[in-house]
């Protein structure tokens, strides 16, 4: 089902995530003016309508509003006892900090806004309205622009057009550059009726002929549109997690909201009474401040980071539930093997020296251009077979069906043959020879061991048989390792017999496999797994496996791939890389990681912020000595609070838009490790952080 | 000296629009509505909050406590709400 | 001093040693395996059964086993508030008790309906003998079966097995656990000396002066004393409670008490490790609870062992503080008897709260704020699940997938219901009613002490009844003021009424809405599909996972009362510390 085009000689075989590095680069995002224009957001964002959309941030809202009232009158909620001007000025600067707050939060989702902008334009470029011929019933041309393109209509695109819309081709064969969203500057060849090739996306241009399309989608319905306002955060839906969080950090900031406004009344009875300002500062020392204000951003750069893989998500969910995917199903054919068989070892029988079988080797392959030829040349020079005869003066013979080999007709008259081992006999015996017996034995070897036997021979002298082997792509080894570890398990599909099957699936790693596997048996193991309470997720790229894309929890669609599979599916990788899927699964964790972390690390911050403004504020009450980092005067201590509570939001924006560094852990490691840094670090840091500015600060 | 004649009818139209209109522009703007009703509520609740200080605060200063007080309660309300409706956040 | 420490410990390894088997048994009555007693029991449910109309094999959804639950109460509490108001005509009144002010009954109808017990009345001189038996007394034993009910219920959600049916369960932990052992509980403490007698006080000379005579209230003590302690009810017959020569008259029965309060609760956490099939997390989250318990009966004990240093100074050396404690117990079984009752939601008093040193203070009311230092009878447990619930899920994102606890997934309706229940109700109910009574201390509050203490008897009392407890700090002008008192103007029932009212908003507040949360929460992770544990799912059977719960517990409940523990007992130690108190 997979296009070999992922094929490659052995010698350029470079590591899957190597090569993913590389191709990360399309559709280039445009970040200059980035910061200025979230800085702009970041004021603009202070609208009540919008602060209302962050619980906790629309509390600081309102008291910022209430410190500000207080610094034009501080005696407005009642007389307080310390000079007005004195308190004008602690009100003012308290102000001053929460505006900061505010502004430091907005201006967290602006960038990461921004972020998302910035890629929605580069993939909106490739939007761009055009004009398109659109085929009338009657079979005549109208000209329309491409917004008004609607599903089922069909247009007709000529050499130089850009396609105005998803679509399906219905007649015509094209080439068709589609470097604008893949970065693949090799044209690729588009005709109706096959699986693969017969779906074009809207923005690529058609570089030769004509085709006409039939429209598969209606504008802003596309894959790229759905994908634009996921990372613009516009059309925005939480993700089930996040929602969660939501409550979570709504409850917090409820329950803080009592506690601060029922101390006043206990304050004022044991003659410790404070101020409103003061009161303010508490609470929005309290309340979750720094996860609040981060939140969003966190969801947004997640969907920009999956838009950086050059994975188009249709929506967060989707994204989020990577993270708890628990079986991968994955085709071997592509995504587990390279998709072709190479030599990997030269078995020589009759006596011969394995010398002389790669030099025989060498000789039948000089011709053949497909990998398997390919793969045999490369191993015959490693073996230290050289060409030794004048190529131009050969002929090269290539594989047919009917006789099942290919060869080199040598200057010197002599024929140097490879092939399927009974063609080879044949072939051996047409020319008087006698076959060895150690040969059954070898064809034996090489057929247990799952791989695939060619025999070599030159004239009537069988020389032995080359062990052509599946190839599992280099490192994926480890990331099934690493997968295994993280509790995903792995399953590989494919046609193959149990015994070819089960050979590759021990060499990559795999948990299970299921041979001869119809596209039926995709849907049923995913049921199966489903039905045992876990999430699925898989590749897919042709109409039959539209189903199963549609059953599984996380379907990917190649581009590359048919548009019903593409319809169903709820990710298209661009690039057409089915093993994206495990670094898919790696940035949904990532994603609920740095959720987690961030709001363990807010709410751990709180016992120092408590330990700061607590002692300070009802120094009256004589509770001076929990002061234990030793704070100025509780002003001071306020201050240092609040403006480590500020500065702590942009100081953590670069860890949510990059996310927190994941690591293929177990659970119980990750917890371990992630408790000690923000659960630990969160109760620890403050403590010095306030020292500092405790110190730093004029504030007496 | 010049008669001047008043156009009483229009004025009248004139009025009912402009109040009919501040009035859809109320239904449909709900904020500063509520915000209106929250001071006016107030203005009823100030004297309470007066009288249960006992002469501790000025009538301003009530005035202020008592719309502190209103705030508190509308914030609570708000996050009660988005505990319960999330999705819309 | 020694003594003092090998008491409190040799009373602990009783309580762990009996956690296995008691609870072992109380999964085998809620698994409705073969029990001992079924051979006389199955008739009698029967009958009962059929009596009610409750079809025994019908599984509640989580509404409707709370609906069942409220129908339930309110008809025992109607029920309760006549006989209250008519235990003057009712017969069992020897000493010829009238009824007590509306307020009163109310209040102390729900109290009891509501497993808190907090009497705002003297039991000898405000409550008939009919009162206490056929009223509280029988509230003791239902109020304690529904809390017991919604435990097992919860564990039955938490572990994916239907809710069960509530009546059942009412009746199955009344008749299999509750009465049987409060049978047997109730002639071991007649046999150490507790009176049990429907006669009325006893008329007897004075010793000084045999012209003179006194009255010795005495009752039907030995079996209301058992199941107060047994089902954490905590009403006391006589109005000190424990304190009292005749509910609690030797170390013996003091050590039958305090096992008695404790055992359940500690016994559930067993339970559900049987329902769960993973007795490892029971024990580690028991250790949990038992660590935090050990420490804070510590921090009580050298408090109260060290003495109050301004009694030191005069006395010239050190001596513990005996101030409001029974000689017969002396510091240690009353700081154990004060940590355990707290901690348990029990509520009874050996001691005078009133009178500890701050770090008693600090540590009953911790206890009240955290409720699950063991907890309530059924409830106490729920919530401890509860908060592991809220832990996995601050942490479990963490790992990198949707947080799950026993392979279900905590998503936004059960964090709705978690967070609710155990962050949100317990401020509401508590401070918002404090504020207010000290805003206006001398309208409404009465407080006998100024300064930090009141303000700790006030939070107290609220504490008290939103977690239903029902113990008190005392102080407070809360009871029913004597007729004589209004008479001669030294008393109103002005705060009699308002903590009356006030504290039924909170008693109310802390156990219904709880109640329906915990099944709501049972329900909804009854009904997912169990995920497959792999290396991937947060394991919460690990040491690693129950110390975050303790640092989440910890946090959670100390971010939410610190500014009011730090304004209570935390200043009056400062306070004492530097010799002005």
């Amino acid at each position: 089902m997979q296009t070999p085009q992922d094929s490659t000689r052995p010698s350029r075989l470079s590591t899957p995530s190597g090569s993913r590095e590389s191709r990360r680069h399309t559709p280039k995002a445009d970040m200059r003016g980035l910061y200025q224009r979230a800085i702009h957001d970041s004021f603009v964002k202070l609208d009540p309508r919008t602060e209302a959309k962050n619980p906790v941030m629309f509390v600081v809202w309102v008291g910022t509003i209430v410190t500000f009232l207080v610094t034009i009158d501080p005696n407005l909620f009642g007389t307080v006892q310390a000079d007005p001007g004195q308190q004008r000025l602690l009100n003012g600067v308290i102000t001053f900090i929460l505006f900061f707050t505010l502004v430091f939060a907005n201006f967290a989702e602006a960038v990461a806004e921004g972020r998302g902008k910035a890629q929605a334009d580069a993939l909106r470029s490739t939007r761009s309205d055009t004009v398109a011929r659109k085929l009338l019933a009657d079979g005549s041309v109208q000209e329309v622009s491409s917004t008004a393109l609607r599903k089922g209509d069909r247009v007709k695109v000529v050499a130089g057009d850009m396609i105005p819309a998803d679509g399906e081709v219905v007649t015509g064969v094209a080439a068709v550059d589609e470097s604008a969203i893949t970065g693949e500057s090799a044209p690729v060849l588009k005709q109706p009726g096959t699986d693969i090739a017969s779906s074009v996306t809207g923005g690529t241009r058609i570089l030769s002929d004509e085709l006409i399309i039939n429209v598969t989608s209606d504008p802003g319905q596309g894959f790229i549109d759905r994908m634009i306002a996921l990372v613009e955060g516009a059309e925005r839906s939480k993700t089930p997690n996040e929602i969660a969080l939501t409550v979570l950090l709504s409850v917090l900031t409820l329950v803080f909201l009592i506690v601060v406004a029922t101390v006043s009344p206990l304050a004022n009875y044991v003659q410790a009474p404070t101020t409103i300002a003061i009161l303010v500062s508490l609470l929005v020392a309290l309340i979750p401040t720094t996860i609040g204000g981060l939140l969003s951003a966190i969801g947004i750069a997640g969907m920009d980071r999956v838009a950086q893989f050059n994975v188009i998500a249709t929506s967060g969910r989707a994204v989020e539930a990577c993270g708890d995917v628990g079986t991968l199903v994955l085709d071997k054919t592509g995504t587990i093997t390279l998709g072709n068989r190479l030599a990997d070892e030269f078995i020589p029988v009759n006596g011969h020296s394995l010398e002389e079988m790669s030099q025989i080797c060498l000789a039948a392959s000089v011709f053949d251009e497909t990998p398997e030829g390919r793969s045999i040349v490369w191993l015959a020079e490693k073996n230290g077979a050289e060409v030794d005869f004048k190529t131009d003066d050969a002929e090269g013979l290539e594989f047919s069906a009917r006789t099942r080999m290919s060869g080199t007709n040598l200057p010197d008259g002599r024929e140097a043959r490879k092939g399927a081992v009974d063609a080879i006999r044949g072939f051996v015996r047409s020319r008087g020879g006698k076959v060895p017996s150690q040969l059954d034995e070898a064809y034996e070897r090489v057929s247990r061991l799952g791989g695939t036997p060619l025999a070599a021979c030159l004239n009537d002298d069988i020389y032995g048989v080359i062990y052509l082997k599946d190839i599992v792509k280099p490192g994926l080894r480890e990331r099934f390792d690493q997968l295994r570890r993280m509790g995903v398990k792995t399953i590989m599909l494919t046609g193959d017999n149990r015994i070819t099957a089960s050979v590759i699936a021990q060499e990559a790693g795999v948990d299970d496999f299921i041979a001869e596997a119809t596209p039926e048996d995709k849907i049923d193991v995913i049921r199966k797994e489903q039905s045992e309470g876990k999430l699925v997720a898989m590749t897919g790229d042709g109409t039959n496996d539209a189903p199963a894309l549609a059953q599984a929890n996380v379907g990917v669609a190649m581009n590359s791939g048919t548009q019903a599979a593409k319809e169903a599916a709820n990710m298209v990788d661009l690039d057409s890389d089915p093993t994206k899927l495990i670094d898919l699964v790696t940035i949904g964790k990532q994603l609920l990681i740095t959720r987690g972390a961030l709001t363990t690390f807010s709410i751990a911050n709180d016992i120092a912020k408590y330990f700061a403004i607590i002692p300070t504020i009802f120094a009256a009450a004589g509770i001076g000595a929990l002061n234990i980092m030793g704070l100025k005067s509780p002003q001071s201590a306020i201050i240092s609070a609040l403006i480590y509570n500020a500065l702590i939001i942009p100081a953590l924006i670069p860890l949510a838009l990059k996310g927190v560094q994941f690591r293929p852990l177990t659970a119980d490691q990750l917890l371990r490790r992630n408790i000690l840094i923000y659960g630990v670090g969160g109760v620890v840091a403050p403590f010095i952080a306030i020292k500092i500015i405790d110190l730093i600060i004029p504030f007496s | 000296m010049k008669l001047i004649h008043l156009p009483h009818i229009p004025k009248q139209t004139q009025i009912i629009e402009t109040v009919a209109e501040i009035w859809s522009e109320w239904r449909r703007q709900k904020l500063p509505l509520y915000l209106f009703l929250g001071l006016c509520f107030n203005l009823v609740l100030a004297p309470a909050v007066f009288a249960a200080t006992g002469g501790e605060f000025s009538r301003t200063q009530a005035y202020w406590l008592a719309a502190l007080g209103l705030v508190t309660i509308a914030l609570a309300i708000y996050l009660f709400f988005v505990m319960f409706v999330p999705e819309k956040f | 001093m020694l003594q003092g420490w090998i008491q409190i410990a040799l009373t602990l390894l009783i309580v762990v040693a009996i956690t296995p088997f008691l609870g072992g048994y109380m999964a085998r009555v809620f698994q409705e395996q073969r029990t001992i007693l079924d051979p006389i029991l199955n008739p009698v449910e029967r009958v009962l059964y059929s009596l009610a109309g409750v079809q025994a094999k019908e599984n509640m959804t989580g509404w409707q086993y709370a609906r069942a639950i409220v129908y339930a109460n309110i008809a025992m509490a109607l029920l309760l508030f006549l006989i209250i108001m008519s235990q003057g005509w009712l017969p069992l009144n020897p000493t010829g008790i009238g009824a007590p002010t509306w307020d009163t009954a109310l209040h102390t109808t729900i109290s009891f309906i509501t497993n808190t017990n907090q009497q705002h009345y003297s039991g000898e001189t405000y409550m008939s003998y009919a009162s206490q038996m056929l009223g509280l007394g029988y509230h003791m034993f239902t109020s304690a079966a529904t809390g017991l009910a919604v435990g097992i219920a919860f564990i039955r959600g938490l572990t994916g097995r239907p809710l069960g049916n509530f009546y059942v369960d009412l009746i199955r932990g009344i008749t299999r656990i509750l009465l049987p052992i409060s049978i047997v509980g109730a002639i071991v403490l007649i046999a150490s000396g507790v009176p049990e007698t429907l006669a009325g006080a006893a008329i007897v000379p004075t010793l000084e002066n045999p012209a003179l005579s006194q009255a010795i209230a005495r009752g039907p003590v030995a079996h209301y004393e058992i199941i107060k302690q047994l089902g954490e009810n905590g009403g006391g017959f006589f109005a000190i409670n424990s304190a009292h020569p005749f509910e609690n008259p030797n170390p013996f029965t003091n050590l039958i008490q305090i096992v008695g309060m404790v055992t359940i609760p500690t016994s559930l956490i067993y339970t559900y490790g049987v329902f769960a099939n993973n007795r490892k997390q029971a024990w580690l989250v028991y250790g949990m609870v038992f660590v935090i318990y050990v420490v804070f009966i510590g921090v009580t004990a050298i408090g109260e062992y060290q003495g109050n240093p301004a009694v030191n100074a005069l006395l010239g050396g050190q001596a513990p503080n005996l101030e409001g404690k029974e000689v017969r117990f002396g510091w240690a079984q009353s700081a154990l008897f004060a940590a355990t009752t707290t901690g348990t939601m029990c509520g009874a008093v050996n001691s005078l709260h009133d009178s500890f040193m701050p770090n008693g203070g600090f540590v009953t009311l911790s206890n009240m704020f955290l409720q699950i230092i063991w907890g309530g009878q059924g409830t106490g447990t729920a919530y401890l699940f509860a908060y592991l619930i809220l832990a996995v899920f601050v942490t479990g994102l963490m790992v990198g997938r949707t947080p799950e606890f026993l392979g279900r997934k905590i998503e936004k309706r059960e964090v709705v219901l978690a967070s609710f229940l155990i962050l949100l109700v317990h401020p509401i109910a508590i401070l918002i009613p404090g504020a207010i009574a000290l805003a206006f201390p001398d309208q409404l509050a009465g407080i006998s002490n100024p300064g930090f203490h009141g303000l700790s008897q006030v939070i107290y009392e609220y504490t008290s009844a939103a977690a239903n407890n029902g113990s008190g700090f005392e102080g407070l002008a809360d009871s029913q003021p004597s007729p004589l008192a209004i008479a001669n103007g030294t008393a109103t029932s002005a705060t009699a009424l308002w903590w009356n009212l006030s504290t039924c908003f909170s008693l109310l507040a802390g156990r219904f809405v709880p109640i329906g949360a915990l099944l709501l929460l049972a329900d909804s992770m009854s009904r997912k599909q169990p995920v497959p544990m792999t290396t991937g799912t947060l394991r919460t059977d690990t040491g690693l996972f129950t110390g975050v719960t303790a640092g989440t517990i910890l946090i959670l409940g100390a971010l939410t009362f610190f500014p009011i523990l730090a304004l209570g007992p935390i200043s009056e130690a400062f306070q004492i510390a530097r010799g002005i108190g």
